[in-house]
């Protein structure tokens, strides 16, 4: 479901998004460019003539690290992994995979999808029966 | 960044382990610096991983600290009593701030646009400049800010402080007060003190740590994880 960016959201606007169920939502701009950071202007091409549209959940890994030492947030989830995900549906994502404790745990290339969560954070997991990565020499 | 930046270039753990001893070596000659003691690539490689692939001798301190800077206009300093820097550049540039919108994820594209900014105002090549204060947060910000800035070709920044390339006496010093890694970190004093620095080699002030040449030097300082940037060019009048 795509809808026009015009506006902040009003806390109507939250109830409604939680009553419908969690979504990995993000920001398609007139460019093509796609972010999931919400916004009023296209980072990439400073337009204003955006949409608010889904984003795939699925993707691969293109950078991470594994915390040992972890903020506030995450204190009882260390070690974990910091991942930056590229989207199958166009996009880059920053977020977290837990229980990864070793650096050879994951790789760069490796396909993770988007879960639900209560925890803070945009949650993903390594994708079930994929095949794995490139790997980090 | 880091992990990336292994990933597309094959930097090393020992590349990035050389910055930290290379800085360490420089901060053991500055009075000022937060740590003021050597370290060896032994001691790097048994240190523990803070967020892999970085170590604890990869990252900055948190340091207290305080720097100043008298900016004049030249004809009020008819016969300075000591050497003053000459501004040749000031740019400050920003990139995208989360940095996973970013064109790059081996580099800030505030600090290429900085730098071809700077030397355009300058009107010099890098291949006039005798040594370099940079923003080393951490190692591989390091490595990143000397290919950035277009010193070194991507990927190859690494591989130069291996060899010793950017070590006070080598072809290119970097970082000679000990950079953010040994000097410190006190966040708003931080680019301050790299003009500082660069004040005392061009007046022969550095004791120690004093460069070779020291009679044009650039500061790269950067905020928000690369979202803003600085870079200065400095001569002698």
């Amino acid at each position: 479901m795509e809808t026009p960016v015009s506006a902040l959201h009003s806390i109507a606007d939250y109830r409604t998004a939680y009553e419908e169920g969690v979504r990995l939502r993000g920001v398609r701009s007139a460019c093509g460019f796609v972010t999931a950071t919400w916004g009023l202007v296209c980072p990439k091409c400073g337009q204003r003539d955006l949409v608010e549209a889904d984003l795939d959940g699925r993707g691969k890994i293109c950078a991470f690290s594994v915390q040992n030492v972890p903020s506030d947030e995450f204190l009882n989830d260390a070690p974990y992994a910091y991942v930056v995900v590229d989207l199958e549906g166009g996009g880059r994502i920053t977020g977290w995979i837990d229980g990864v404790a070793r650096e050879g745990d994951l790789a760069i290339g490796s396909p993770v999808e988007w879960v639900s969560s209560y925890k803070p954070g945009v949650h993903f997991r390594v994708r079930a029966g994929a095949t794995s990565g490139s790997g980090a020499p | 960044m880091a992990s990336a930046h292994r990933h597309k270039y094959g930097t090393k753990e020992s590349e990035l382990g050389a910055v930290a001893v290379k800085n360490h070596a420089n901060g053991a000659r500055n009075p000022h610096a937060h740590f003021q003691k050597e370290i060896s690539i032994e001691t790097y490689l048994k240190s523990p991983v803070i967020a892999s692939p970085l170590r604890l001798y990869d990252c900055c301190p948190f340091s207290d600290g305080a720097a100043a800077i008298v900016v004049a206009a030249k004809e009020r300093l008819p016969s300075p009593p000591m050497v003053p820097l000459v501004v040749r550049a000031s740019v400050r540039t920003g990139s995208i701030a989360d940095m996973h919108d970013r064109s790059s994820m081996t580099g800030l594209p505030a600090t290429r646009l900085g730098a071809d900014r700077a030397f355009k105002m300058a009107g010099l090549e890098r291949g006039q400049i005798d040594f370099l204060e940079v923003h080393d947060c951490f190692t591989i910000a390091e490595l990143m800010a000397l290919e950035d800035l277009g010193f070194f070709p991507p990927g190859s920044a690494g591989a130069a402080t291996a060899d010793g390339t950017t070590q006070r006496d080598g072809r290119l010093p970097v970082n000679p007060s000990g950079g953010l890694k040994a000097k410190g970190h006190p966040v708003s004093a931080t680019g301050a003190s790299q003009v500082v620095e660069i004040f005392e080699q061009f007046n022969h002030l550095a004791g120690g740590r004093q460069v070779a040449k020291a009679e044009t030097a650039l500061a790269h300082n950067v905020g928000a994880t690369g979202g803003s940037c600085s870079v200065h060019i400095f001569g002698r009048p």
